[in-house]
């Protein structure tokens, strides 16, 4: 087969071009087939991927050392200054095919064409139809931009470009005040990260050899460290400035608190942005700087801890909410809490070869995550559509009998979430859990700390487990209970005579089942047969990788776990359905507690977000009373002198000629006094 | 071609000559030739900067930029003119070796500013089509007036003809918001016009004292020759350069030499002292002018108030091009005749003012209402990120800056645009009084968002290439005067402030449930027309190319920003390797006063 990488354009060009076709001409010729450039431009692009991995993988195939990176620079973007000199800035549209990125970009393209094509039925009878597609085909773009790109800048590009379709998305239904709320602080909170990662970005430039390619830095940096000169202070500094851009981008704790309310977006685009995708960037940001990270042991602990953090948090605060999107919201921020873990678990400990298996834990989880997550965002995508937009688990329930293809798919990604054994997130969790303790045993610093981590990650594993079969029993099990909106909703089809039929259309349930069969599959045929792992280990700039023996005392123990939590929430949810009712009234503290997400939201709102309100206040009245007034009074003083003076010019012959000769008097004597 | 140039600068005087005489009755022949002759001007100045981006971009080096240069080089200069118009003084043999010139040209650093100011008086006209009413062959002369002066200032090599342009563009503006301004027009007009004029006033100062100083101290330093004043600028940068270098290599051979030298060493550090006394305040007579122009917090009051009052045009001219003057003041003047100075003052000063108005620009239209107010303070925030880019005095930091000034001149001017085409519909620029108007205007709110976006410098569109590179180069700012990546790291603090600001701008009015302002129902509302999204259309055009394909943009500019660059290059090197230098850190008031007196007292002695 022929390589394809030198058409490797193709995979952001293609929704790119998807995007100007349907934006420009969607609303008024497509209308009803705008998704169809969308959906071709996905698959297209996916089929380059496909094609991509295939020639990474013959690669490797034949040598069993990392490749070289494949970079093409298509076009000279930023050239200023004399970037030859080492005194400039130097930014092509480079692409980059190594294994990392060809993985990545396959999940995209995979994931996103799926979730395509499921929403030309959740959308079908939506008024923005042609903006919903146009926007979907920018996000593409964007997402393959960001993790082909070969530097930081194009990189940067893509970031902010994700981010931006993020927040077109979510503040689709502009009208509704809650989304367009929501939009905007999903963009100002991830803008708070960005401006760290832009000040990293121009750190690594400007202290490590003016370069911005990925390429440049890491040698620079490598070969500093080996010479001794790397001023590792420097270094962390940079790492968690890096880290910044990914927390808030992975809405890692403290910038998680835009990810729940993105939930107000179409559930397609929770999906493909707020789950499988753009989420996973923070990941793909650190695992891709791992030659920083390896050499920062300082900024990992701290990405390690935060990433535990927020796993441990998010999962508490899922618990008790009710809103079946928020539920996975929250798990999506415990799970991305798991990957980084798992990246910052990757110290050196006597080895360097632990370095590439905790990224690669990581980087499994974000790929066996990305299919489950998914099947379950769009799971529940389905529940809410044949409830007639209901999301409330209160409101609904029994409904296994009533969506049967729904009931199943939400099943498959629930217990791969929950980490069942031999599902997909078994052998990812286990793998991260691995790391952790491994760190925790090995690691040259803060072992015992990473041993508290692991900890933190087993318990949010049980956790993990229990709030997801709480929301499986809620919503499938019980009597049967479907909300009044349900049969209001003009349902295409239409009901033959007795209960309508509420399960959604083929074009929904059938992405449903290719991605259930992922879940429950990708991680058996690609985690202990190291597929995976031999392959993303070959990217460049990742120090070499031996494959590990199964840790089968992990295994165990994590089953148990997962194990445990299923059948708490079974006996809490279903044989003893009045016990959480009591349980929360015992505990009132910790259920409100938990029930209010630690009231983080309201904690920002009264000490960041209240006294910035006031400071803003503070600046309008002394720009507008102080600064201009003092203005106003400089000219009044010269009014004043004017007036002060005014009396001299009196019209009177005598009073001048007596000014004048007082004034030759004072000249003459002065003059005579310096004779 | 110089023609080309020159009739770029006759085509406004001309029209506004022709609609002046046109007279009250006809306007809408006044309104039709105005649009010919923008459009004219438009395709000019097309012209003229494709055939320059072409000759740098694409053509066989027409530039030598390894030639190093110090100064403008008056080659690189094109579609020049250089006519005597007071001869000062005559050689033996007749020539006149010293005179005040008409002399215009293009070259790297005001080819961009030239043809934005054709692009936004485009626009201009065509804004001004319905929102004019009154006396419009009064407004559409002075609009052209304005032209003339704002084109003549970037064009000039001259600093007394840059003097007299820089002042020729405050009386159109002063008519133009006294008279179809806002409520509070008159205030508003005489501010605007006595703030800039007493800061221009200074400039002017600094400007002569500058060069009737230089041939002085060329005389003390070497009196064999002969010194004319000069008045060309490309010739005042070459000679201050000279100076500077000369000064400061005879001190350090000096130096080195054996002790009984020590009075003629005495003697040049005394010289160096002046000189350098001469060029700092030089450069603060300047910058009064052109801060006041920028405008730099804290003299920034002027701006919100005249921009409020003002009709949309003059918003669009006001804040697109006529703050750029104070910018590009500061790049074409202040830095290069005052090179030690621009360093040892105006980078830590301006630089941390630069930084202070991106925050508090920020905060201050966070705190407003009014939608143009809002707009005006954010460029109070984008301009002090340009001043942040120029006095990091690198390569990388200066290109930033221009382009930044170019993007600000467009992001904003469409900016001021749409505001002013909400405010047409609905008569109303409080934001509360609006809501959902994305349902209601489709394409308003699609150019709204777009621009927004550029403003707010999403990668991709223009704006972030200019922040990029205005933070990276102060981030990487090797002087010692101050810490460059703490006054990058503070501001890209604007990176997060600016897209608060204009998202909740946003938020407020374009989403959420509709709500319409009360207007006066003569027609329905309507989205933008055929003659609006003319205006609008090249605005955001040039947004997306410069985004994406900035390259004939940075060939153009570079030959002329490395020069700037190395001139600062050069101060930084002499600050170095500066053993009393110290005495000089004018950070403080204190020391600023006590320099002035004994430069006073210098010049006391010299009588």
């Amino acid at each position: 087969m022929s390589d394809v990488r030198p058409y490797l354009w193709l995979i952001p060009a293609l929704p790119l071009t998807a995007a100007a076709i349907t934006g420009v001409f969607g609303p008024r010729l497509l209308r009803r087939h705008s998704h169809w450039p969308c959906i071709l431009a996905g698959a297209g692009a996916c089929v380059v991927a496909v094609l991509t991995c295939l020639a990474v993988y013959q690669d490797i195939a034949a040598s069993e050392h990392s490749q070289p990176q494949q970079v093409r620079v298509y076009y000279e973007w930023i050239r200023v200054g004399d970037p030859g000199a080492g005194r400039g800035i130097e930014v092509g549209f480079g692409l980059n095919a190594d294994a990392l990125s060809a993985m990545m970009v396959l999940v995209v393209t995979f994931v996103g064409t799926l979730i395509a094509i499921y929403s030309v039925g959740y959308m079908h009878d939506d008024e923005g139809y042609a903006r919903f597609f146009a926007e979907v085909s920018l996000f593409l773009f964007m997402m393959t931009t960001l993790v082909l790109a070969d530097n930081f800048v194009l990189l940067y590009l893509g970031w902010e470009g994700v981010g931006l379709c993020s927040y077109l998305l979510i503040g689709f239904w502009f009208t509704k005040p809650a989304a367009a709320a929501a939009a905007r602080k999903a963009f100002l909170v991830t803008r708070i990260g960005d401006m760290g990662l832009l000040l990293g970005i121009l750190l690594l430039w400007s202290r490590f050899g003016h370069y911005l390619d990925y390429q440049h830095i890491f040698d620079n940096v490598q070969s500093a460290h080996k010479a001794g000169t790397l001023d590792y202070g420097l270094l962390t500094t940079a790492c968690l400035l890096l880290l910044c851009g990914a927390v808030g981008k992975s809405a890692q704790f403290p910038l998680h608190v835009w990810l729940p309310d993105a939930m107000e977006g179409p559930t397609p685009v929770s999906a493909l942005i707020h789950a499988a995708t753009m989420v996973t960037a923070g990941v793909y940001l650190v695992a891709r700087c791992t030659p920083l990270f390896a050499l920062a042991p300082d900024a990992q602990v701290i990405v390690a801890s935060l990433g535990a953090l927020s796993a441990l948090l998010t999962a508490l605060i899922a618990l008790t909410q009710n809103d079946l999107k928020r539920v996975l919201a929250y798990s999506t921020i415990s799970q991305l809490g798991y990957m980084f873990l798992a990246l910052g678990s990757g110290v050196r400990s006597g080895s360097e070869a632990f370095v590439t298996f905790a990224v690669l834990a990581a980087l499994f989880h974000l790929f066996t995550h990305a299919f489950f997550k998914a099947l379950l965002f769009l799971s529940a995508g389905s529940v809410m559509h044949a409830m007639g937009n209901v999301i409330d688990m209160r409101r609904f329930g029994g409904l296994r009998k009533v969506l049967p293809q729904t009931h199943w798919t939400f099943l498959c990604g629930g217990a791969a979430l929950a980490g069942f054994p031999l599902l997909s997130g078994f052998w990812s969790k286990d793998e991260i859990l691995d790391a952790a303790w491994t760190a925790g045993l090995h690691a040259e610093q803060y072992r015992g700390w990473y041993l508290v981590l692991w900890l933190v990650g087993l318990l949010t594993a049980g956790l993990t487990a229990f709030y997801t079969f709480r929301a499986y029993f809620m919503t499938f099990w019980g009597e049967e209970r479907i909300p009044q909106e349900a049969f209001e909703h003009p349902h295409g089809h239409a009901a033959h005579g007795g209960t309508p039929r509420l399960e959604s259309p083929p074009v929904m349930t059938v992405p449903l089942m290719v991605l259930a069969v992922f879940a429950v599959g990708v991680g058996l045929v690609l985690g202990p047969t190291h597929l995976f792992g031999h392959f993303v280990a070959h990217t460049p700039d990742l120090p070499e990788y031996e494959a590990e023996v199964p840790n089968y005392f992990m295994m165990v123990i994590s089953s148990l776990v997962a194990l445990a939590g299923i059948a708490t929430a079974w006996w809490m949810y279903v044989r003893q359905p009045d016990l959480p009712a009591r349980l929360a009234k015992s505990a009132q503290g910790l259920y409100q507690l938990s029930l209010n997400k630690f009231h983080i939201d309201e904690l920002y709102e009264a000490f960041l977000l209240a006294p910035l309100a006031g400071f803003t206040t503070f600046i309008r009245i002394f720009d507008l009373y102080v600064l201009d007034s003092l203005v106003d009074l400089t000219g009044q003083l010269f009014r004043w002198l004017g007036l002060r003076f005014r009396p001299v010019q009196n019209g009177l012959v005598q009073f001048y000629a007596l000014a004048m000769v007082l004034g030759l008097t004072v000249f003459l004597i002065a003059l005579l006094l310096k004779l | 071609m110089p023609q080309l140039l020159l009739l770029l600068l006759a085509l406004p005087l001309a029209t506004a000559l022709l609609v002046a005489l046109l007279g009250p009755g006809r306007t809408l022949a006044v309104r039709w030739v105005s649009l010919f002759s923008a459009l004219a001007s438009l395709l000019l100045a097309t012209v003229i900067s494709i055939s320059f981006a072409i000759a740098r971009t694409w053509e066989a080096p027409a530039v030598d930029i390894t030639k190093g240069t110090l100064t403008f080089d008056s080659d690189w200069i094109k579609y020049k003119t250089r006519e005597n118009l007071l001869p000062l003084h005559t050689t033996a043999d007749g020539t006149v070796d010293s005179a005040i010139q008409f002399y215009v040209g293009i070259d790297g650093l005001n080819i961009w500013l030239i043809l934005l100011t054709a692009v936004l008086m485009l626009t201009c006209v065509l804004v001004s089509w319905t929102a004019i009413t009154q006396r419009v062959h009064e407004f559409h002369a002075w609009l052209f007036v304005l032209q003339l002066g704002m084109t003549g200032v970037f064009a000039s090599f001259d600093v007394i003809l840059f003097y007299v342009f820089f002042e020729l563009t405050l009386v159109p503006l002063f008519f133009v918001i006294g008279i179809w301004g806002g409520p509070q027009r008159q205030y508003a007009a005489r501010k605007f016009f006595i703030y800039t004029l007493a800061g221009s006033l200074l400039t002017l100062l600094g400007v002569i004292g500058l060069v009737l100083v230089l041939p002085q101290v060329e005389a003390d330093h070497d009196p064999g020759q002969s010194h004319q004043l000069t008045f060309a600028i490309p010739e005042l940068i070459a000679r201050v350069g000279t100076l500077n270098r000369e000064l400061f290599q005879e001190v350090k051979q000096l130096e080195q030499a054996p002790a009984d030298m020590e009075a003629n060493l005495q003697q040049a550090r005394a010289q160096l002292n002046y000189w350098r006394h001469v060029q700092l305040w030089v450069f603060v007579a300047m910058m009064c002018g052109f801060a006041v122009k920028v405008p730099m917090v804290p003299l920034h009051t002027w701006l919100p108030l005249a921009h409020v009052e003002a009709p949309t045009a003059g918003s669009v001219l006001l804040a697109g091009i006529l703050l750029k003057l104070g910018t590009y003041g500061f790049l074409r003047l202040s830095v290069p005749l005052a090179p030690d100075a621009s360093l040892r003052f105006g980078v830590p000063v301006l630089g941390t003012l630069a930084v202070v108005g991106i925050i508090y620009g920020a905060f201050c239209s966070l705190g407003q209402d009014d939608i143009k107010k809002l707009v005006a303070y954010s460029s109070v925030s984008h301009l002090g990120l340009c001043m942040l880019g120029l006095f990091a005095l690198n390569e990388v930091g200066l290109t930033g800056s221009l382009l930044q000034m170019i993007n600000h001149g467009l992001s904003t001017g469409a900016l001021f645009l749409l505001v002013g085409m909400l405010y047409e519909r609905y008569h109303t620029r409080k934001m509360a009084d609006y809501g959902g108007m994305g349902a209601r205007l489709h394409l308003l709110a699609v150019f709204m968002v777009f621009i927004t976006l550029s403003s707010i410098g999403l990668p991709g569109l223009n704006g972030f290439l200019g922040e990029l590179l205005a933070l990276a180069g102060m981030y990487d700012f090797a002087g010692s005067q101050v810490q460059g990546s703490l006054l990058a790291g503070l501001g890209a603090s604007g990176v997060v402030l600016g897209a608060w600001y204009m998202l909740t701008m946003v938020r407020q009015v374009f989403c959420g449930p509709l709500k319409e302002p009360p207007h006066q129902g003569h027609e329905p509302i309507t989205d933008l027309n055929g003659r609006e999204l003319a205006a609008l259309l090249p605005i955001a055009g040039l947004c997306l190319a410069l985004g994406i394909f900035p390259k004939p943009f940075f060939d153009t500019v570079r030959p002329e920003i490395q020069v700037v660059a190395r001139i600062a290059e050069a101060a930084r090197k002499r600050a170095e390797k500066d053993a009393f230098g110290h005495e000089l850190q004018t950070s403080t008031i204190h020391r600023f006063a006590r320099n002035g007196l004994s430069l006073a007292a210098k010049g006391g002695e010299r009588k």
